[in-house]
């Protein structure tokens, strides 16, 4: 029997910005490293943070799991790894893209992004760019890093080295800030990465977190579980009069009332917010908890 | 997906999950991942 | 309005835990690295730049002293005149130090702290002062001679942490084939000496063995060498020293790899490192010449750089 909440639900969702910003610090704990231009070095960084979160970031205080994987991956010993594929199949069933929606960094990020007050653009013709992000996980962050490797066994982490803007953001530009010996090492593949960042922030402030719709790897991976997530959402029949302002409220155009446990849905809880009536709320359990229609049986979760 | 169904899924995937996490650390996964990520190689965060 | 006063103060409580708990480790750590020194930032080239570093931390020691005159009068009450006061490896700040100690319930717990702070600090400016006067010794005579003038805008905020550590760290080890390597002997025998940081799975490191093996072959017509040192075989790791040997002989690189222990001056100084790969250029006498080069030496900026200091180490060691 999964609990329904619904002014758990509200208050969550009122208070997102806060429980953001708070996940960005716990998972950027190391402060004072920035003005050092050193890493975090302690055992801390065998554990992964569940948010796309950069290693080399000064403060992380832990890995990230697509670099994490990549580092497994590519190495020469193994060609997959266990440990980080079980810690996300975990996360992915624990907690599906409410991770995506509450605990990323990088969401959070390009969510401030996208308060800069302008013409804000629709992303609902762009959804076949979606697809984009499962691309990315199995070519750049498994397959590549497997198959592509050196003469002596070693892959390249693609998706770093290549790809990510996070990495940019939190790691190369404050370290070079504050280290000299790095500064003088930025290069070509710098200049591409820091266009990259650059990209993502000004395609942020038009559109809804456009990396996390149409890039990001973990986001992609975690939108898979989102159908078998204890997380969920929950639309009460009885009480939706089908207004439909919860589709129209929901930026990553996801119509909640159909598809509730869509990969899109990153359980921000705006829907949550814009029902005149409280028929959505978050859903915490197995199964899909009691069914609210007339029907007598009641299917009961383990 | 029916309630039963999905309530049995989710469980299996808590433990394979659980299971492969487990398995990853008794190979030696977790020290590799480890020793990469308080060391920074610069090419592999995109520097130079 | 509860809940997100409730919010704001847990996320204040937060930041404060971060900033001091990292805060407090991170500058123990700091008190430690500037014995050491850092190797990732410049240090004084000049006896000019060494000299005006020289005042600017004594200025600094007379300054943390006059600040509680009072309190330093009853130290230096408790101190006692018949104890040695630079015994061996002590400076001034650790004779203080425990003096202090000594007279502690002479003091309220808030002076004994700032006391013991100010102490450390003054300890570690006289290391500093110590090894500039070892590098230069012709700016003992000039800081007695010349005028005083006050540096503008002393840093006292930052501390010139930034590795007044010319000097390699000397170190005692083998390399991978068990032969035992010293450093005193490697740079006094090498007019040049290439010291390459690099780990087993590191891509770009790994990528550049090759190049380096060529490099040593070009150095010894010159009299120079390079060695490697492979940051997983410190302390002698078995599995990470066969690793390193596989990778090696995998890439064709013949020349010396060396390992230490971690704990030791130069097992320090490597843990300080953290960009990889990192190359060091070291003359006969065992000094840094000039910044360490960050990246794989296969790229064009850092191989035109190498080779500057190189030829600079090469004629400085003719002339």
């Amino acid at each position: 029997m999964g609990k329904k909440f619904s002014g758990v639900s509200q208050t969550m969702s009122r208070f997102r910005g806060w429980i953001q910003a708070g996940a960005t610090l716990l998972t950027n704990l190391h402060l004072p490293n920035f003005l050092k231009g050193g890493l975090y070095q302690g055992a801390g960084k065998t554990v992964c943070v569940p948010g796309l979160n950069c290693y080399s970031c000064p403060a992380a205080s832990g890995a990230c799991p697509i670099g994490a994987f990549q580092a497994v991956v590519g190495s020469s010993k193994f060609s997959f790894s266990y440990y980080i594929t079980g810690f996300l199949i975990l996360l992915g069933v624990l907690l599906g893209r409410f991770i995506c929606g509450f605990l990323c960094p990088f969401g959070w990020f390009q969510e401030l992004l996208h308060k800069i007050p302008t013409k804000k653009l629709s992303t609902k013709k762009l959804k076949p760019l979606t697809y984009l992000k499962y691309a990315v996980l199995l070519v750049m962050v498994v397959l590549l890093p497997a198959f592509l490797v050196n003469d002596v066994g070693m892959g390249d982490p693609f998706f770093c080295k290549y790809l990510c803007p996070q990495g940019v953001l939190e790691g190369a530009i404050p370290l070079s800030l504050a280290n000299a010996g790095i500064r003088a090492a930025l290069g070509k593949l710098f200049t591409w990465k820091f266009s990259i960042l650059l990209s993502v922030i000004v395609l942020s402030v038009v559109f809804y977190r456009p990396f996390c719709k149409w890039l990001c790897p973990l986001g992609a991976f975690y939108a898979l579980f989102n159908r078998v997530s204890l997380f969920q959402m929950k639309v009460d029949k009885s009480k939706c009069v089908s207004c439909g302002k919860c589709a129209r409220a929901c930026k990553m155009d996801v119509d909640v009332t159909k598809t509730p446990n869509h990969t899109e849905c990153i359980r921000c809880g705006m829907c949550i917010r814009a029902c005149p009536t409280n028929a959505v709320c978050f859903r915490y359990g197995f199964g899909n908890g009691k069914e609210t229609s007339k029907k007598t049986t009641m299917e009961e979760s383990k | 997906m029916s309630c039963g169904k999905k309530a049995a899924a989710q469980v299996a995937l808590l433990m394979a999950g659980a299971a492969m996490l487990c398995f990853g650390v008794w190979r030696g996964e977790a020290a590799t991942v480890l020793s990469k990520a308080i060391k920074l190689c610069l090419e592999c965060v995109g520097i130079g | 309005m509860n809940m997100k006063r409730i919010f704001a103060l847990a996320f204040a409580v937060l930041m404060v835990l971060a900033l001091a708990a990292c805060g407090a480790k991170d500058n123990d750590k700091q008190a430690d690295m500037s014995g050491d020194g850092s190797a990732m930032t410049g240090e004084p080239k000049t006896a000019e730049e060494a000299l005006t570093l020289h005042k600017e931390l004594l200025e600094r020691e007379n300054a943390l002293l006059s600040e509680n005159a009072e309190l330093w009068e009853k130290v230096f009450m408790e101190a006692d005149k018949g104890m040695a006061m630079i015994e061996d490896g002590k400076n001034y700040g650790d004779f203080l130090l425990d003096t202090i100690e000594g007279a502690k319930d002479q003091f309220t717990d808030e002076e004994y702290e700032m006391l013991k702070e100010s102490a450390t600090e003054i300890s570690n400016i006289e290391n500093k002062l110590t090894e500039l006067e070892e590098k230069y010794p012709e700016i003992m005579q000039e800081s007695i001679d010349g005028a005083m003038s006050v540096p503008a805008g002393s840093d006292t905020s930052t501390p010139p942490d930034d590795g007044s550590m010319q000097k390699f760290p000397a170190f005692e080890g083998k390399d991978l084939d068990g032969n035992t390597v010293k450093s005193d002997e490697l740079f006094s025998g090498n007019a040049v000496t290439v010291v390459n940081f690099w780990f087993t799975t590191c891509n770009p490191c790994v990528g550049e063995l090759s190049e380096l093996d060529a490099l040593n072959k070009e150095l010894a017509e010159k009299g120079g060498s390079l060695i490697g040192i492979n940051t997983f075989t410190l302390d002698g790791d078995e599995t990470a020293i066969s690793e390193a040997k596989d990778v090696l002989a995998k890439k064709g690189a013949t020349y010396q790899n060396v390992y230490f222990d971690s704990d030791g001056e130069a097992g320090k100084f490597t843990t300080n490192i953290f960009a990889y790969p990192t190359t060091y250029v070291v003359d006969r006498n065992g000094n840094i010449v000039g910044d360490p080069i960050v990246g794989a030496i296969t790229e064009k900026k850092q191989a035109e750089t190498l080779q500057k200091l190189i030829e600079q180490a090469l004629a400085a060691d003719v002339g």
